[in-house]
């Protein structure tokens, strides 16, 4: 009788006395009252009428004759019940399940509620009308599942149903408390807590939740003799009052958690307890219709192995309300077309569905077959634009790609030369060819020194102005010599010695503060943003308080000394001349959260010990570097791809985390095995990009993809960076624009420091590198920038200056024709078309013939303005 | 906070739209009843008409409320503040000491004390919520109060509806949006941002006016021909915003270069000396006269931005430490407060 007891305590307080005087065996019949249902109806908010207990609701109908397997005529070709494989370990536990049906046209169906689910042995295990597996007795038994002709089943064990059950303090109470948001970061996870209760943040330490709610507060939290007494039952339910308002019901199934473990003398969290080790979601994506509902299900796997339904325990977030809203029973209900992750989370753990609406184009297979596969990345990007029922654009065509490929890899424009020699080159492997000569030119070392440097913020705000030469240099020779970034990285996180010599360690006299270090590298190279755990554990993210102040612990040695003056830098502050970086063997980083130094640990490594000898650094590089990370190759690969694709997989490309998926998570996947595959060579990877046909579409949208904007089914167009619509204006001008303290010629692109004043790059969102960030780079078009460059100095000056590019044609002697198709040629890579030509030429007729004040040249004044009309027509500022 | 203008009639931002945007619940943060609200209504104190003009004082880096204007003199030593309060013009108001000037004109501002929110605790989401109304979720951001009287109330004149100055709020720590763009309206119902610093002695809208040897004709034409240019990639605006949205930039930059009335708002040298003084020569105090001249001229709403970020800098973004911080304000503070 007393398993008996124990495995009744979760049914409602009015079942419960019911029950306790029922025989067993009526309670496992089939034939059980409604009353006896469990919590299911009343707890999940079902409202139907509870039927038969064996089966769901259309139990009692034979199955359907075979003869049509269409639905809404649409012909099925797969059901599942999910999950295929069920194991229900001891007395208390259920678990739910989804039918999907697959059809012919490739979209699923959470078909549950129109599908009846038996049991073939309702003695070990029963389906009620919702769906839920309910244990009877320890066994086997198989799920089957009719819909429409189609057939599917499941396999269930139950095990342990006799054993006697206690509810775990880990692995029940502390997931209840997460999911009515107890321990959320607004309220008792807070870092202060709420009103003198504080929980750690969503759980993240059971020992010391467990002693807070046993042990603080006088114990009136918990009230062992008499659990409806105890404080975290009686204000989450509202029984008086409660800041935090209700949470759940009296006699609610979280009720029945916390007060049966209460009651059961409240077991403490042991290190033998089973951790969950990874969380499963099913279905893990699926092509839905508009309107659809569908219901996901979540598992625990834990450390012993067994396997457990924690849907109701998980939280749930859409990563886009416009396809996909989700409520946190894990009910999906879907809107409009496109795809959504629905990101699931469980204890630490986070995964996510894919839940999509296929746009409403018909697209034959063969557009996809047919389309042009250069690489594997082709393969992964159609495959997805199949299932989203995107079509890819066509190539794009010689000129547009001349122009684009220029100013991606290397930040310039082609030539005329170069675009009429890449226009009349015939060879089948011309752009191949092309993409290979730009990455030797020195250009192409230029534009991607400068992007590393904006990544390391090299910048006279934060070193000398030799410091800043050194650091560049290193920079620019490392990426000259194509440095793998592994080794890279490697040289920056190990640099010793003095600053001048070594450009690497420039990176320790710009961040000087383990915690800042420690904040930048994860920033910097794993594209992670702990800054959150300086002051409480990070709200979207597993990381701790421990974990950021253990990793500053790995910075707590590194010294600098200066042998030269310190120079005050105006509005700055100090910075330092002739420095040199060394490590000590000793010292800890303490911070006053702690009463000692934690031991110094990479993120998601093991720790070192406190005082061990070893350089904590080259411990960390060793960590941060190898191929064992999965945040540090993942972080410089979705950086590249952003650069040259125009958006991250993850975006914002510096975000990663699980709570922030891929848009295309197989593609990512893959880009970084192949990356370390390549020995992390960089310019492997932006040739495997640049010559995928992906990057090679046209930036034309067609009918099927013109919604699209991140998943790569034409080339994403985008205004040109700063420096490089800078140096585009003084190259097609042939004006160069001068830089304070730098010889003429110096392109933008060629400056080691960011903080060159220039009222142009700013403008136009240079970022200012203050801290490592993506978003510090803007190109969003401003009114600042409209009016600069209609007013301003920039452009003006360079269209004016004697000399320039129409001064010299008509040196030449060029006509109005040749001069207007010189211009089209040398700023968009194209001729103009017939009518454009005739229209300006026209144009310029007309103004010559006219007497304008303030002019002397009326032919030299007609043009600059239509050099001007061109540098600044979207074709222009835009990559395309 | 929102600035009131002392000078001049009480200009309140419409009681209503305000209420909902703070999800505050009632008008009970004017002190007032709903029966005494209509009286006065009625008898002409509170101006009925429904145009709405605004400025928003962002004081980026969050003052405690403990040190500033909802102070706890009851609480327990560990949770109040080092500061005392002190009494109003208005009895039963009382602020902190801190505050000797703004304590005298009690009588013209409603302080909230009721605002707060329990997302996570970043400046990133509170901003979100101060200049929207609302916390952002499933990637939709909402859009700023500036940029929604821009869609529903349009222009008043050449001026844009909403000014932002004279910097955007950079990093704040949290990587998240602040609530200071259009959001899902689209950028091109973005605030206009200043760019420059009103207490520069040469302070002027940078670019507002085209160089002498360019001429109207010629500003004309280029405008023409830039656009025939264009039809050519007349797609791009189908497939990216940033592209749409240049040709409204561009739209926007030629009517403030044509407009007299912009040139005028923007001109601080027109305001008398000890009136600029009054309001402090540096840049919020500069910011806020500036931000009253706009209104005054045919802006709707004007953020204006106390600092650009909690970095590197002395902000409000005290943490705990009170004394220490909130000192270095004091000079520029008793001015404006």
């Amino acid at each position: 009788m007393r398993a008996v007891v124990y495995r009744l305590s979760i049914i409602s307080p009015v079942v419960f006395a019911l029950l306790a005087a029922t025989p067993r065996s009526v309670l496992q019949s089939q034939t059980s009252q409604p009353a006896q249902e469990p919590y299911h109806q009343t707890e999940m908010g079902g409202a139907r009428p509870a039927a038969n207990s064996s089966t769901n609701r259309a139990a009692s109908s034979l199955h359907p004759v075979a003869a049509h397997s269409t639905f809404k005529g649409v012909a099925l070709s797969r059901l599942e019940v999910l999950p295929t494989t069920i194991s229900i370990l001891g007395p208390r536990y259920t678990q739910r399940v989804v039918v999907e049906a697959t059809f012919v046209d490739g979209h699923q169906e959470d078909v549950t509620s129109e599908v009846q689910i038996t049991s073939s042995d309702p003695k070990i295990a029963r389906v009620d009308h919702d769906a839920f597996i309910w244990p009877q007795s320890d066994g086997h038994t198989t799920l089957t599942a009719f819909f429409h002709g189609q057939r599917s089943t499941a396999s269930v064990e139950v095990s342990k149903f006799t054993a006697p059950f206690q509810w775990s303090f880990r692995n029940d109470v502390i997931p209840v408390m997460t999911k009515v948001g107890c321990n959320q970061g607004a309220c008792h996870g807070a870092a202060a807590g709420k009103n003198g209760f504080k929980l750690t943040l969503r759980g993240y330490d059971p020992e010391t939740d467990y002693y807070t709610l046993t042990h603080q507060a006088l114990a009136r939290r918990t009230e062992r003799i008499e659990p409806a007494k105890s404080l975290i039952l009686l204000k989450p339910t509202l029984t008086i009052p409660h800041g935090g308002g209700r949470r759940f019901a009296v006699g609610s199934t979280e009720y029945q958690v916390i007060s049966g473990w209460i009651a059961e003398g409240m077991p403490r969290p042991e290190d033998s307890d089973a951790g969950v080790t990874s969380i499963e979601v099913m279905p893990r994506e699926a092509s839905l219709q508009p309107e659809a509902d569908q219901q996901i299900i979540v598992t625990a796997l834990y450390t012993d192995g067994h396997r457990q339904d924690v849907t109701r325990w998980a939280k749930y977030e859409s990563g886009d309300e416009g396809v996909a809203a989700v409520d946190q029973e894990g009910h999906v209900k879907m809107h409009g077309y496109g795809e959504a992750p629905i990101t699931v989370w469980y204890q630490s753990h986070v995964t996510f569905a894919r839940l999509r609406i296929p746009y409403p184009y018909n697209i034959r297979a063969d557009d996809y077959k047919n389309a042009p596969r250069h690489n594997y990345i082709d393969d992964y990007i159609l495959k997805h634009l199949q299932v989203l029922h995107i079509a890819p654009s066509p190539p794009a065509s010689d000129s547009e790609f001349v122009r684009r490929i220029y100013l991606d890899a290397a930040g310039i424009l082609p030539t005329p030369a170069e675009v009429e020699r890449f226009l009349k080159d015939n060879s089948p492997d011309k752009r191949q060819r092309l993409i290979e000569q730009l990455m030797q030119r020195p250009e192409f070392v230029d534009y991607w020194a400068y992007k590393w440097s904006d990544l390391l913020l090299v910048s006279s705000n934060h070193l000398s102005d030799e410091g800043v030469w050194s650091y560049y240099n290193w920079i620019r020779e490392s990426v000259a010599a194509d440095k793998p970034w592994n080794q890279f990285v490697y040289e920056i996180d190990t640099a010793t010695g003095n600053a001048r010599e070594n450009g690497a360690a420039n990176y320790w006299a710009i961040h000087r503060d383990p915690l800042d270090i420690s904040e930048n590298m994860a920033q910097a190279f794993l594209g992670i943003t702990i800054t959150c755990a300086h002051c409480h554990n990070h709200p979207l993210a597993k990381w701790t308080q421990k974990d950021y102040y253990g990793m500053a612990n790995l910075f707590a040695r590194v010294r600098l000394k200066t042998a030269g003056p310190t120079i005050m830098r105006p509005l700055v502050g100090p910075v330092f001349e002739n420095v040199t970086v060394y490590s000590n063997p000793w010292g800890q980083f303490t911070d006053d959260r702690y009463t000692k130094p934690l031991p110094p640990k990479p993120l998601a490594a093991k720790a070192l010990p406190v005082d061990s000898p070893q350089d904590p650094r080259v411990y960390f590089a060793g960590w941060l570097t190898s191929p064992e990370n999965p945040f540090f190759a993942r972080a410089i690969v979705n950086r590249v791809w952003r650069s040259l694709m125009g958006r991250g997989l993850v975006e914002p490309a510096d975000d990663m985390r699980d709570t922030n998926p891929a848009t295309n998570g197989e593609l990512l996947d893959a880009l970084v095995k192949d990356f370390v595959k390549h020995n992390y060579d960089l310019n492997y990877l932006i040739r495997a990009i640049l010559e995928s046909a992906t990057y090679q579409t046209s930036s034309r949208p067609n009918d099927q993809n013109a919604q699209d904007e991140q998943y790569y089914s034409h080339y994403l167009i985008r205004r040109l960076p700063a420096e490089v619509l800078l140096d585009a204006y003084s190259q097609v001008t042939q004006e160069p624009e001068k830089f304070e303290g730098y010889p003429p010629g110096t392109r933008a692109l060629q400056l080691p420091d960011a903080a060159v004043r220039s009222y142009f790059l700013t403008a136009f969102g240079r970022p200012p590198r203050q801290q490592t960030r993506e978003s510090e780079r803007t190109s969003v078009p401003t009114v600042t920038q409209a009016l600069h460059i209609i007013n301003g100095d920039t452009l003006n000056n360079k269209l004016r200056t004697s000399g320039e590019t129409i001064d010299m044609l008509m040196k030449l002697g060029f006509s109005d024709e040749e001069i207007v198709n010189y211009l089209y040629v040398a700023s968009l890579s194209r001729y103009p078309a017939e009518a454009e030509r005739a229209a300006l030429l026209n144009a310029l007729r007309e103004a010559q013939s006219k007497q304008v004040e303030g002019v002397s040249n009326p032919r030299r004044a007609a043009l600059t303005d239509v050099t001007w009309a061109l540098l600044t027509s979207k074709e222009f500022v835009f990559n395309h | 906070m929102f600035r009131l203008d002392a000078d001049k009639k009480v200009h309140f931002c419409d009681g209503v739209t305000r209420r909902d945007f703070l999800h505050a619940g009632t008008i009970a943060f004017l002190g007032l009843t709903m029966p005494q609200f209509f009286e006065l209504k009625a008898r002409g104190a509170v101006k009925s008409d429904k145009d709405i003009n605004c400025i928003q004082l962002m004081l980026v880096g969050g003052p405690s409320q403990l040190d500033t204007w909802d102070m706890k003199p009851d609480a327990p030593a560990e949770i109040r503040g080092p500061y005392k309060p002190i009494k109003t013009n208005v009895p039963g108001i009382e602020i902190s000491e801190i505050f000797p000037r703004m304590a005298k004109h009690a009588d013209k501002f409603a302080l909230l004390r009721s605002v707060y929110h329990t997302a996570a605790a970043v400046h990133d989401t509170g901003c979100q919520m101060m200049q929207t109304g609302r916390l952002f979720q499933g990637g939709l951001e909402s859009p700023n109060y500036g940029c929604v009287l821009r869609l529903e109330k349009g222009p008043k004149g050449d001026m844009p509806p909403s000014v932002l100055i004279p910097y955007t709020i950079g990093a704040l720590g949290g990587n998240l949006p602040h609530g200071d763009t259009a959001g899902f309206l689209g950028k091109a119902y973005d605030s206009f941002v200043l760019n420059a610093d009103p207490a520069d002695p040469s302070f002027k809208v940078p670019d507002m006016l085209p160089p002498d040897y360019i001429s109207a004709v010629r500003v004309d034409r280029r405008r023409d021909w830039r656009q025939v240019i264009d039809q050519s990639v007349s797609y791009f605006e189908k497939t990216d915003q940033d592209a749409k949205l240049m040709d409204s930039t561009f739209h926007q930059a030629y009517t403030l270069v044509t407009s007299t009335t912009a040139r005028e708002a923007f001109n601080l040298a027109q305001e008398p000396e000890d009136v600029r003084k009054r309001y402090g020569l540096n840049r919020f105090g500069q910011g806020c006269l500036l931000a009253r001249r706009l209104v005054e001229r045919g802006v709707r709403f004007v953020t204006l931005n106390m600092f650009e970020t909690v970095f590197n800098e002395i902000t409000w973004d005290i943490h705990g430490s009170a004394t220490s911080v909130v000192k270095l304000f004091l000079p520029r503070r008793k001015q404006r407060h």
